[in-house]
């Protein structure tokens, strides 16, 4: 059992909200970079480095260069340049709006994709059905996150098929379109009939169910968890409050 | 009598509850959204940005949340089981054409087709959740929630007033769906992000900005070439795969049948 699973899901999720508004309040580059570097150090425990870097780094990066098109390449303010080529010209003001910006982003993304490798999805699932939400929403929250990996595979399936009946071969634009629709098409057809035939079997069993039920599956839950539940959702409302309200009331 | 045998009949205050709920997330959404466009509030990075940036994120959020949960009860089972094909739809056509440096999304097909099928209300549940759940995988996606919801309800009301029945009009919808979610999305791309997270996108930004357009403008300007465009594609797939559905599975849906979504296509 993953290290991570001790943790109730909630836990989990209301640090990460707090760690991400109040860093994002706070808007200090060493205390992002701090934030990035506490996220691989934990992902490291948990053993998913390599995946945290892949995931974040392939968001990451057009964030960045879309910022620097935007804020470098276009400064709003006079400011020295660093780099020049052409007519195009990276100011210092320009740089360190997009870097600020991507940092605030950066912070985002890694503490969410962190959130993301630690909880075990059938935890969160039994989470939200123990909680006071909506008996749909954990419903669809599960069968969801299992769709998408057997959708994922349906997807590989239909288009070995059809390169096995030698179907949307082609090439360039017009072999795109063609692969993407004889891809499609099954997948989507398949996947709505599969959904239909389920919703019979649910209404059968009276499917939304009210009322107490057990589940075979228990979250570990402990009374310091929920005190670091509360605790976190304080930090996540009131932080930002106190760290900006200098800012607004002027006296920084 | 309820309409489901095996479950007991909402009691009045469950239904003011969600209407309240409704409301109240309707009312955030709109109040965020003009006082940002009336406001617009300067510095990005320094003091004010940050609040703005948090705000914008946190009022976005809860008023998708709210207006999902008071949506979701009233959705009948044959939409449920259909909302997690379309989400994973979604997801997987979305995470494919996003790697693509094209100035557009495709990431709300099935958001679409829900609203098709099963109406508006169906629809912006979908939106919604489909963010929630995209946003285990891609964060970032996480305050365009409300953006989202409004894509399925525009599409489950362009479905309700015969976008369907021919062919053209399903992307002529699409375009005009297009226009108002850019318009609705595009602060909170500027005051949370600063901009846009894909470079063909930020391509666009940065040339408008080179114009001489502020960042809100500039970016609103891009939502406004990017999105229609999108959304005009996203209707007109929506549609074909629509049309493409047998006529038992189509005519399942009671919004279908009520509201003739398929004009002469679908049997009785």
């Amino acid at each position: 059992m993953p290290r991570s699973n001790k943790l109730h899901p909630f836990t989990i999720l209301a640090i990460a909200v707090a760690v991400v508004t109040m860093t994002t309040a706070a808007s200090q580059w060493w205390l992002s970079c701090a934030v990035i570097g506490l996220c691989f150090l934990i992902t490291g425990w948990a053993g998913h480095t390599k995946k945290l870097a892949l995931l974040s780094g392939a968001m990451l990066l057009p964030t960045f260069l879309s910022l620097l098109l935007i804020h470098g390449l276009i400064p709003r303010v006079p400011s020295p340049a660093v780099a020049q080529w052409g007519p195009l010209r990276v100011t210092v003001h320009g740089l360190e709006v997009a870097l600020s910006l991507g940092l605030r982003t950066a912070v985002l993304v890694v503490v969410g994709l962190l959130c993301g490798l630690l909880i075990d999805k059938h935890q969160l699932v039994a989470a939200i059905d123990l909680s006071p939400v909506p008996p749909q929403v954990g419903y669809l929250l599960a069968a969801t996150l299992f769709l998408l990996p057997q959708m994922t595979e349906k997807q590989r399936q239909i288009g070995e098929a059809q390169t096995l009946r030698n179907a949307g071969i082609g090439t360039g634009l017009t072999g795109w379109f063609q692969r993407v629709r004889l891809r499609a098409v099954p997948l989507v057809l398949t996947s709505m009939q599969d959904a239909q035939d389920r919703a019979v079997h649910l209404s059968a069993r009276g499917f939304p169910a009210t009322g107490v039920r057990t589940r075979l599956r228990e979250v570990p839950d402990t009374s310091v968890q929920r005190g670091i539940r509360w605790a976190a959702v304080i930090c996540a409302v009131l932080g930002p409050v106190m760290i900006l309200a200098p800012t607004w009331f002027g006296i920084n | 009598m309820s309409s489901n045998l095996l479950l007991p009949e909402e009691t009045s205050s469950q239904t003011l509850r969600r209407r309240l709920m409704a409301v109240a997330g309707t009312v955030i959404l709109v109040a965020t959204y003009l006082t940002l466009i009336i406001t617009q509030p300067m510095g990005i990075v320094e003091g004010l940005g940050q609040g703005v940036a948090l705000g914008t994120f946190a009022a976005y959020l809860i008023s998708a949340v709210l207006l999902l949960l008071a949506v979701l009860p009233d959705l009948p089972v044959s939409t449920l089981t259909l909302i997690p094909v379309a989400l994973a739809l979604n997801i997987i056509l979305g995470q494919f054409v996003g790697s693509v440096m094209i100035p557009l999304y495709i990431d709300s097909i099935g958001t679409v087709i829900v609203g098709f099928l099963a109406g508006r209300r169906a629809g912006a549940a979908t939106g919604v959740l489909s963010t929630l759940v995209w946003s285990l995988f891609a964060p970032t996606v996480l305050p365009f929630a409300a953006g989202a919801a409004l894509v399925g309800f525009l599409a489950g009301t362009a479905a309700r007033y015969g976008a369907l029945r021919r062919v053209y009009l399903a992307p002529i919808a699409g375009l005009v769906a297009g226009v108002l979610v850019g318009v609705v999305s595009s602060p909170v791309a500027t005051f949370v992000y600063g901009g846009t997270s894909g470079v063909g996108t930020g391509a666009l930004v940065a040339a408008f900005s080179s114009m001489g357009d502020s960042l809100l403008s500039a970016v609103t300007k891009q939502a406004l070439i990017s999105d229609p465009g999108d959304k005009a594609v996203v209707f007109l797939v929506a549609a074909l795969l629509v049309y493409a559905l047998p006529k038992r599975l189509s005519g399942s849906f009671a919004f279908v049948r009520r509201y003739r979504v398929l004009g002469k296509r679908v049997s009785k």
